[in-house]
């Protein structure tokens, strides 16, 4: 069977945005899959996707971005998909860079980011001094430059999305993202233009962007030495 | 603070780093919950680096020896610790739980549905 792309869209309390997101793939990219996954929502989320026919993957509990990513990972890679890329539920990810971003893998990329910083200025926002300093730390430890590292439109092949479904302290974060570079994937970025969220809430506060931060600079500057190199292998079939 | 309470601060430090680094490394513990024990050993060494941090806590809270406050900190942050994981766990709990029940009630579906079709 041939398959190549599988978007994956996690969804946690996105009953606002999921029926505009995924019924603009369904209707004007029909060349790709894609698969909701439910991540245990407290909304109506799971019944539009039910009642509209969707490609659903529905967890009966919660287990945060990460837990549900993983998810749709296992689920590419069982169904033997080329690629994957993670798309946000809540419409500020655009489908028309998809097919660029395939190219880059079909060019023997690893890891392809959906950046809006290659061409485009970085704002002077507290938001995108964090963005510089995780690019400064992925610079300095894994000697590559990331314009956006924060950007959670990713593209992994078919080797990255084995490794993302299998193994722990894989998250669709900057700092697996550089302790893969490290362990010689190939990484690049392609300009994208995102939207503003239209409904629902951002997930991020003060808090949470303190800790997200905190974990970031850890997991890159101390843990990332210490960790073994991930193996990234080409199936033989 | 003797010299040799100060030793033992920083060789703990040291073995917790190394201890917390080998079971992210054989992928036995999660970055994120790494992140605890890292504050933790940076906290043991800081303590031992400088004895002034506790000598001046002492004297605020008028505790006579200072080795004193250090392990009523210790016992403060680690009693706070353990209610977090009380509190994990019993979110765990949950979660397992209702796992189990979706889980049963989908089997139970399952099977219902296939006696239906092969009547």
């Amino acid at each position: 069977m041939e398959r190549n792309v599988l978007i994956i869209i996690p969804a946690y309390n996105e009953e606002g945005n999921i029926e505009r997101v995924v019924s603009n793939l369904v209707q004007n990219y029909p060349q790709f899959d894609y698969v909701v996954v439910n991540d245990g929502s407290k909304d109506t989320t799971a019944d539009i996707c039910k009642r509209n026919g969707y490609n659903l993957l529905d967890q009966p509990i919660n287990l945060g971005l990460a837990g549900a990513v993983q998810t749709g990972m296992k689920y590419a890679y069982e169904n033997g998909y080329k690629a994957a890329i993670q798309f946000d539920g809540d419409g500020q990810h655009r489908p028309e860079f998809i097919s660029t971003m395939y190219e880059k893998i079909q060019e023997g990329y690893d890891i392809v980011i959906g950046s809006r910083f290659v061409t485009e200025k970085k704002p002077n926002t507290l938001r995108m001094f964090g963005s510089n300093l995780i690019q400064g730390i992925i610079r300095l430890t894994a000697h590559v430059n990331i314009q956006d590292p924060t950007s959670g439109m990713r593209m992994y092949n078919r080797k990255v999305i084995k490794v993302l479904a299998e193994q722990i302290n894989m998250g669709p974060e900057p700092d697996t993202v550089t302790h893969l570079i490290r362990s010689g994937a190939k990484v690049t970025e392609i300009q994208v233009k995102m939207d503003e969220r239209i409904a629902g809430e951002s997930y991020l506060n003060l808090s949470r962007s303190a800790k997200y931060m905190t974990t970031m600079f850890t997991s890159i500057l101390l843990i990332g030495f210490f960790r073994k190199k991930t193996i990234l292998q080409e199936e033989t079939a | 603070m003797t010299a040799t309470l100060r030793i033992i601060l920083v060789l703990a430090s040291a073995w917790a780093f190394y201890y917390v680094l080998r079971n992210i490394r054989d992928q036995k513990l999660q970055i994120n919950d790494s992140l605890f024990w890292f504050f933790f050993a940076v906290l043991l060494l800081l303590l031992a680096l400088f004895p002034q941090i506790t000598f001046f806590f002492a004297n605020v809270l008028q505790i006579e020896s200072p080795v004193n406050l250090l392990f009523l900190f210790m016992f403060a942050i680690l009693i706070y610790r353990s209610f977090r994981q009380s509190i994990r766990i019993s979110q765990l709990d949950n979660k397992i739980k209702e796992l189990t029940q979706n889980l049963t009630i989908y089997e139970k579906k399952n099977n219902d549905t296939k006696d239906e079709t092969e009547q």
